[in-house]
This record gives structure tokens, sequence and C-alpha cells, in this order.
């Protein structure tokens, strides 16, 4: 497993400028671009986002690898792609 | 092609399903649907495929919106009385979703336009009222190898059966041949509850979007009826294939399309 | 013997043909409907050639137009 600092982010995508729904669905619709086992890093919100995203990517099949709390109270949420259906 | 933030909000629902994600809202997008007659059961299947964002929808049919028309056919209203239901229909479905290219044909299905009209099409909806068009369809279909789903409703029942070929038996194999005028009463002479258009045309609209998804499992090889007074769904099984079939069969002895004469009421001659 | 009819366990005298279990179970519009009697298809002009044994399950599958009118 990758460790906490040496991940290598392979897409990024911003939540903090859209509300639930969209946060989670503009998230998966980012990782769906990616392939098994690429990373992802989602930018996002406290809240909502903070308790449905990182919850619905695991759900999806996704591993979750690393949550930061950043000091403006925007979150990153590391994940890495797990296998298509 | 890329998700605008308004279509992130717009398919939400969809791209949150496992079963449809992205990928999937993608493939309906790209995904082309035609439905014969814009009628009781067109209409649910008209305006959910286009709220589904299926990218392009044909709708063929020949006649004007009636005010007997509307305890049911919801796609039209009462401003559009006297309007051909295919123009009605466009504006109600692009209306519901300006994503969706709705391409109207002002014209009834026969032997002779049927093949051109469904070619392009990935999937068939027969939302018609009777029997001529729904064999025509079906041997159409059969001949295009188009799959398509096969419905019909009367008083408090409705059926529904989809074809998809090679996977299970066609509209012919279990029906054989129009029966004649006036045999069968059509919903025109013995009624039908409004809300059976939408109950089994939004069914219709289920096989279309699953085929076109690839998802889950398709009535092909059965018939689903089901009875509003005794709020009974049946799936009946049906042959995996009827070899003496006429159209799909081992041996088909039809190689050409007929127009089967047709009365006032809907029943072949 | 029991068979079973639309779904419905019904009891009926052995040897009774398909023709007379569509007489006896009023169907509707008797000459266009297509008998299934587990899971083969018959159209109406055989119902009476076929005789059912106990256990079998028959359907009857209508002519349904309706749609657009």
């Amino acid at each position: 497993m990758a460790s906490a600092n040496d991940i290598k982010i392979d897409d990024y995508v911003d939540i903090t400028d859209v509300v639930c729904p969209v946060t989670f669905v503009k998230a998966k619709v980012a990782i769906e671009e990616l392939e098994t086992g690429q990373i992802l890093s989602v930018h996002m919100n406290g809240g909502e986002p903070l308790q449905n995203v990182p919850r619905s990517m695991k759900e999806e099949g996704h591993r979750v690898l690393k949550l930061t709390a950043n000091d403006d109270g925007t979150y990153d949420l590391i994940v890495e792609k797990g296998e298509e259906e | 092609m890329e998700f605008t933030y308004e279509q992130m909000q717009r398919y939400s629902r969809h791209i949150i399903l496992k079963e449809i994600g992205s990928k999937g809202q993608k493939k309906l997008l790209n995904s082309r649907v035609l439905i014969i007659g814009a009628g009781g059961l067109g209409s649910p299947a008209a305006m959910y495929l286009a709220a589904a964002g299926v990218g392009t929808i044909g709708v063929a049919d020949a006649d004007e919106v009636d005010l007997s028309n509307l305890q049911r056919q919801i796609v039209h209203t009462t401003a559009d009385v006297g309007k051909a239901k295919v123009l009605s229909a466009k504006e109600t479905m692009e209306a519901i979703n300006p994503d969706v290219k709705v391409i109207p044909y002002e014209t009834f299905v026969s032997a002779e336009n049927i093949a051109d009209l469904i070619k392009d099409y990935d999937f068939v909806i027969d939302g018609t009222d009777n029997f001529p068009a729904k064999f025509l369809i079906n041997d159409a279909c059969v001949m295009a190898e188009k799959p398509f789903s096969h419905a019909g409703i009367i008083r408090f029942q409705g059926q529904l059966m989809t074809y998809v070929p090679g996977r299970g038996p066609c509209y012919r194999c279990v029906f054989k041949n129009p029966p004649p005028a006036d045999a069968v009463p059509t919903c025109r002479q013995a009624g039908v509850v409004g809300a059976m258009g939408g109950v089994i045309g939004s069914l219709q609209a289920m096989e279309a979007i699953k085929y076109l998804l690839g998802k889950g499992e398709l009535l092909t090889g059965y018939l689903l009826t089901y009875n509003a007074l005794t709020m009974e769904f049946r799936k009946i099984k049906l042959p995996e294939k009827v070899k003496d079939c006429p159209i799909c069969g081992d041996n088909p002895t039809i190689h050409e399309l007929t127009d089967y004469e047709m009365n006032s009421c809907g029943g072949a001659f | 013997m029991k068979i079973t009819v639309s779904g419905k366990i019904k009891e009926y005298k052995d040897g009774l043909t398909l023709k007379e279990l569509v007489e006896a179970e009023k169907v509707e519009t008797p000459e266009y409907v297509t008998g299934s009697v587990n899971d083969e298809l018959y159209s109406a002009k055989d119902f009476e050639g076929i005789v059912l044994k106990d256990g079998d399950a028959v359907e009857f599958l209508y002519f349904m137009g309706g749609g657009l009118c």
C-alpha cells in the first residue's frame, strides 16, 4: 500500500463549487475516467461531502487511501480506483 | 464527451447508480430509440426516455391529437388538440430535456417504409393499437435483427414482451397471425384506464433503458401480464424457440413484409 | 387431477382437453387465444386434441391491441 506522503496523484477534482448530490456525482464522473489502481484526489468541503463522498466511494468498490483536513476548512480525499464491474 | 454541470445535475440520480454511472449515462446519450405510436403507451415511454437522456428519439405517428386522446396520452395537452401528434410529442419531450434530439415521422408504418424507419435505431418501442401494425413491426424487427418491446393494453389489463434477436421468441411465435377484424376487441371499443398506458408504457421505457445499458434481465422469453383489478403481475414463461415460426423459425416462410388490411377499429380484415 | 391454470391450482376431471378447459374457464375470445401447456404453445384450433394430465401448468395468452387508440 502506498504510504501517506508518496502517493502519485493521477487526477484531481474540485467539488467545493457544487452542492449535493452533484458533489459525489462530480467525484464519481472523475474516478470513472480512470483505470483500476489509478489515484484521484478530491478537494471538498466539510459537512455533507465529508460525510458522504468517502463512504460512497467505498461503496462503489474504491479504496480511500487518505483524508487530509486543510486549514481553510476544506478536505482532500485520496482514492484509489477499484475494479470495474 | 465531458458532462456539463447542468448534465451532472440533470442525470445525478442516474450517475449515482452503480448500474449506470457516467459511462452508462453517456451510453444513453449516444443511443437511438424509435417509438412507433405517440399514444397511450408511447406517451410515457417518450417522456421517460427523453427525461433519461436517450440522445436521439424517433417518434412515428400519422394522427392528430384528439380530445378523446387526452385521458391517457399524457405527452399531449389540451392546447395540442388538432396538432400532429409527432410535433406535440416533440415539443413536450424537448421541453423536458433539451439534450434530446427528437425526430418526428408523420406517417403510419407500412411494409414500404418500416425497414427504412427502424434501420438507424438501436431499439424499437411498439406503442401501436392494432394487430396489423404489431405484426408488421415484429416481422420488420426480426428481419432487420432489431430488438423491440411489444405491449398491449385494454380495459384494466396490459401485456408486455421484449424481443432480442437470438435471445427468445418473437411476437409471431406466440400469436401466429393477426386476428380477423373485430374478432378481438381493442381499447377503442372496449375502453382502457388511462393509467394503464402509464404502467405498461413506462415498463417499455425501462426495457429500452436496460437494453441500451446492457444491464439486468429483459423480458425475453416471457410475456408479462398485468391485471390492475386484481393487482397481479404475472411473468409467463414462453418457449425458448418456436421451430415452426414463419418468421424466426428454422424454415421461415415469410420473406417479405406485407400490410394486413385494417378496418377503422384496428383489426385486420 | 390438479392442474395449474394461470398460476392457480384447480381440480379437474381426468382426461380434460384444453378445449374443455377453455370452456370451463370461460376464456374470452376462445378462438383467438394461444394456450401454453408446460411452456409449449398451442393455437386454438389444436386445443381439442390436447389432453391435460395431472400437474400440468396452463396459461392463456391473449391478443392485446390497445396502446395508441
